[in-house]
C-alpha cells in the first residue's frame, strides 16, 4: 500500500522509460522484415518433415515388420538396376528411420538429382529435381535468395545483422518488464478485454518463456554475421588443413577393360565402424576422381557435430579423420552454432520444439507491432478528441478517490508495459 | 485530402516500410533459380560450352562453368572454373583430367585436377599474375594404363570473358 502513495523516484522512472523507448525502437522500424525472417526460419526448421507429409516418396515404408535395412552396396546395385545410366555420388541416411535414403546421382546429360530410395527394398520411390523445397526455404530465410559472388551474399549480411536488434530486444525487454519472473508463476493471457490487452499479455507471456530460445537464435545469428565478416576479410582459424589426396603410389595401373580394384562401400562402412565404434554413419560419398577417398561421416558421442573419415578406396586405409577431438575449442564453439540455430541434431521432437518457439517468436514480433499500433491509435484518437473539444469547457475535475484509483491503475499499467 | 491526413498516414505507415525488404527475394528469385539450375547441371555442363576437345585417343566436352571473369579466392589468387564431360565409356580408360594455364612440364604440374562424375566434373584453374590474353590452356589426360596426353586451346577461345578481363588488367 505504501508503494501506491509513494511514487518511485523520478530518475528510476525516466530510465525505465528510456529502456522502453529503446525496446520499441529496436524492432519496430524493422518489424515486417524481422517477421518475415522469423516465419521463414520456422518453416525451414521443419521443411524436411513438411516434405515427408507432402510426398509419399520421401517416406521409408518397410515391406514387412522385420525387413532388414539394406547395406550401401545393395542400395548401389538397386539404383544402378533401375537407372542404369546414373552414376551414384553419395548416399545419405537420414537420422530418422521413417525417411527414405537420399542418393545423389549424376546423369549423362550433365544433370544431377537426389533420388529417394527405400532403405528396405532399394526401390527408387521418387526424385527431387528442379525445385528443392528445403534449399529454397533455407535460402529465402538465410540470404533472401541473393547470390554469393566471391564472398558472402548481401542478403546473408542483412538477415544476420538482425541478430543485434534481436539480442537488444531480449535484454531491454527483460529490463522493462519489471519482475518478469512473476509471470512464470502467475501466467496471464486476457482474451476478453480488447486487442491491446491481449497482445500485451501475449507479448510478455511468450517473451518470458522464450528467453532461452531467443538468446540461442540471437547469439548463433551473431556468429553467422561474424563468420561472413571473417570470411570476406580472409581471416581463418580453421585447423582442417588441405584436403587429403590418395598418393600416386596407391593408385594402380589398369589394363583397358579391367574393373577398378576398389573396396566395396560396405567394407568402407565396416572400416569406419571398426575405427570409430561410436560413430553412426549417416552418409558415404564416393571418390570424385582417381585420387580421392571414400568419405564416411556421421554423428558421434557429441551429437552437434559430424565426424568424418577419409578411406583410401584401393587399400582401405583410413588416411584422414576429423573428429570432435581434432577440433580446437574455438572450432567446437563455432561449429556448434549452426546445429544450435536449426535444432536438427536430436530428432523430430527438438525440431518441433524449435518450430513452436520459432512461431512464438514470429508472433512476438507481430504482437510488438500490434501493441504499438493499438496504443498509437488510442493515443492519436485521444489527442484528436482533446484538440476538437471546445477550449472553453474546462477539464473535468477529478475527485480524490478517482485520483487515487487512477494512480493504482497507472501503476499497474506501468508494470504491464511490454 | 488534407495535409494533416497525409502526415498521420505517413506516421502510421512508416513503421511498416521494412516490408519493402521483401522486394529483394522477389527480385532475386529468377537469378536464384537460374543458379540452382546451373549448379545442378539442369542447364548442361556450364553456361557456355566450348566444344569437343581431342586429347590423345580420347575426347572431352569442355565448358566454361560461368560466363564471367576469374574470381579472387583469398590467398590462392584468381581462379576460373571449367567443367567437362568424358567421352562415352571413357571413364574406364581415363584416370584423371587436368587443366592449367601454360604448358605443363610434367604430370605433377599438370594443373587443377577435375573432380566429379564422368558426365560432369569441374576444376578451378588458377590464373597466375602476368597471364596474357593470348595465353594457352593446356588439358592433360592421364590414362588408367599410365599414359599421358596433352591438348591445348587458346584461353581466348575457352573463355573470351577471361581474355577480355586480362586485356583490361593489362598483364598485371
Amino acid at each position: 500500500m505504501a508503494n501506491i502513495t509513494k511514487p518511485p523516484p523520478a530518475r528510476k522512472k525516466s530510465s525505465s522509460k528510456t529502456w522502453f523507448l529503446v525496446h520499441s525502437w529496436l524492432a519496430l522500424p524493422l518489424w515486417a522484415f524481422v517477421f518475415f525472417v522469423c516465419l521463414t526460419g520456422s518453416i525451414a526448421t521443419i521443411s524436411q518433415e513438411i516434405l515427408w507429409l507432402a510426398d509419399p516418396a520421401v517416406r521409408a515404408n518397410p515391406p514387412s515388420e522385420d525387413a532388414p535395412i539394406l547395406g550401401y552396396d545393395e542400395i548401389l546395385a538397386a539404383v544402378t538396376r533401375e537407372h542404369p545410366d546414373a552414376v551414384v555420388r553419395s548416399i545419405s541416411r537420414p537420422v530418422k528411420s521413417q525417411f527414405a535414403l537420399t542418393v545423389d546421382v549424376s546423369y549423362p546429360d550433365a544433370s544431377t538429382a537426389a533420388l529417394y530410395v527405400n532403405p528396405y527394398t532399394g526401390h527408387i520411390q521418387g526424385r527431387e529435381a528442379g525445385f528443392d523445397f528445403r534449399g529454397f526455404m533455407r535460402a529465402l530465410h538465410g540470404w533472401l535468395l541473393m547470390p554469393f559472388n566471391s564472398g558472402f551474399s548481401i542478403g546473408w549480411y542483412l538477415v544476420s545483422a538482425l541478430a543485434i536488434p534481436m539480442l537488444g530486444s531480449l535484454i531491454t525487454g527483460l529490463v522493462v518488464y519489471k519482475r518478469f519472473w512473476r509471470g512464470y508463476l502467475r501466467p496471464r493471457l486476457r482474451i476478453g478485454q480488447g486487442a491491446r490487452v491481449f497482445w500485451g499479455d501475449f507479448h510478455r507471456l511468450a517473451g518470458i518463456w522464450s528467453v532461452p530460445f531467443i538468446a540461442i537464435i540471437a547469439v548463433t545469428s551473431i556468429w553467422f554475421l561474424t563468420r561472413a565478416v571473417l570470411f570476406d576479410m580472409h581471416v581463418s582459424f580453421s585447423t582442417v588443413g588441405v584436403p587429403p589426396v590418395v598418393t600416386r603410389a596407391d593408385v594402380p595401373d589398369i589394363k583397358p577393360g579391367d574393373p577398378l580394384p576398389l573396396i566395396s562401400l560396405n567394407r568402407a562402412a565396416e572400416i569406419a565402424h571398426e575405427t570409430f565404434p561410436d560413430l553412426q554413419p549417416s552418409f558415404v560419398s564416393l571418390p570424385g576422381n582417381a585420387f580421392s577417398h571414400y568419405r564416411v561421416g556421421g554423428r558421434g558421442a557429441y551429437p552437434l557435430l559430424f565426424e568424418t573419415l577419409s578411406i583410401n578406396p584401393y587399400n582401405g586405409k583410413v588416411e584422414h579423420t576429423r573428429r570432435v577431438s581434432d577440433r580446437s575449442g574455438l572450432e567446437l564453439f563455432t561449429e556448434s552454432m549452426r546445429p544450435l540455430h536449426t535444432g536438427d541434431f536430436a530428432g523430430l521432437w527438438l525440431k518441433l520444439v524449435y518450430f513452436f518457439f520459432g512461431l512464438l517468436l514470429t508472433m512476438m514480433v507481430f504482437s510488438g507491432m500490434m501493441i504499438w499500433t493499438k496504443r498509437t491509435v488510442k493515443e492519436t484518437a485521444a489527442a484528436v478528441r482533446r484538440a476538437r473539444a471546445p477550449r472553453a469547457a474546462p477539464r473535468t475535475p477529478r475527485s480524490a478517490p478517482v485520483l487515487a484509483a487512477s494512480g493504482v491503475q497507472a501503476k499497474r499499467e506501468a508494470h504491464e508495459q511490454p | 485530402m488534407s495535409s494533416h491526413d497525409t502526415v498521420s498516414r505517413w506516421k502510421r505507415w512508416r513503421f511498416h516500410l521494412s516490408a519493402l525488404m521483401l522486394i529483394l527475394p522477389i527480385a532475386f528469385m529468377p537469378q536464384y533459380f537460374h543458379r540452382v539450375a546451373l549448379f545442378s547441371g539442369d542447364l548442361g555442363l556450364g553456361q557456355r560450352v566450348i566444344g569437343e576437345q581431342t586429347v590423345g585417343p580420347w575426347s572431352v566436352r569442355l565448358a566454361e562453368f560461368e560466363e564471367r571473369p576469374p574470381e579472387l579466392d583469398g590467398g590462392a589468387g584468381y581462379m576460373k572454373t571449367f567443367s567437362l564431360a568424358l567421352c562415352d565409356g571413357c571413364e574406364s580408360s581415363i584416370r584423371a583430367m587436368y587443366l592449367r594455364v601454360g604448358k605443363p612440364r610434367s604430370l605433377r604440374t599438370a594443373g587443377a585436377i577435375f573432380f566429379g562424375s564422368p558426365y560432369r566434373q569441374t576444376a578451378s584453374v588458377p590464373i597466375p599474375d602476368g597471364t596474357t590474353p593470348d595465353a594457352m590452356l593446356w588439358l592433360t589426360a592421364e590414362g588408367w594404363d599410365g599414359s599421358v596426353h596433352h591438348a591445348s586451346i587458346p584461353l581466348a577461345t575457352a573463355s573470351p570473358t577471361t581474355a577480355g578481363w586480362l586485356r583490361k588488367r593489362g598483364g598485371r
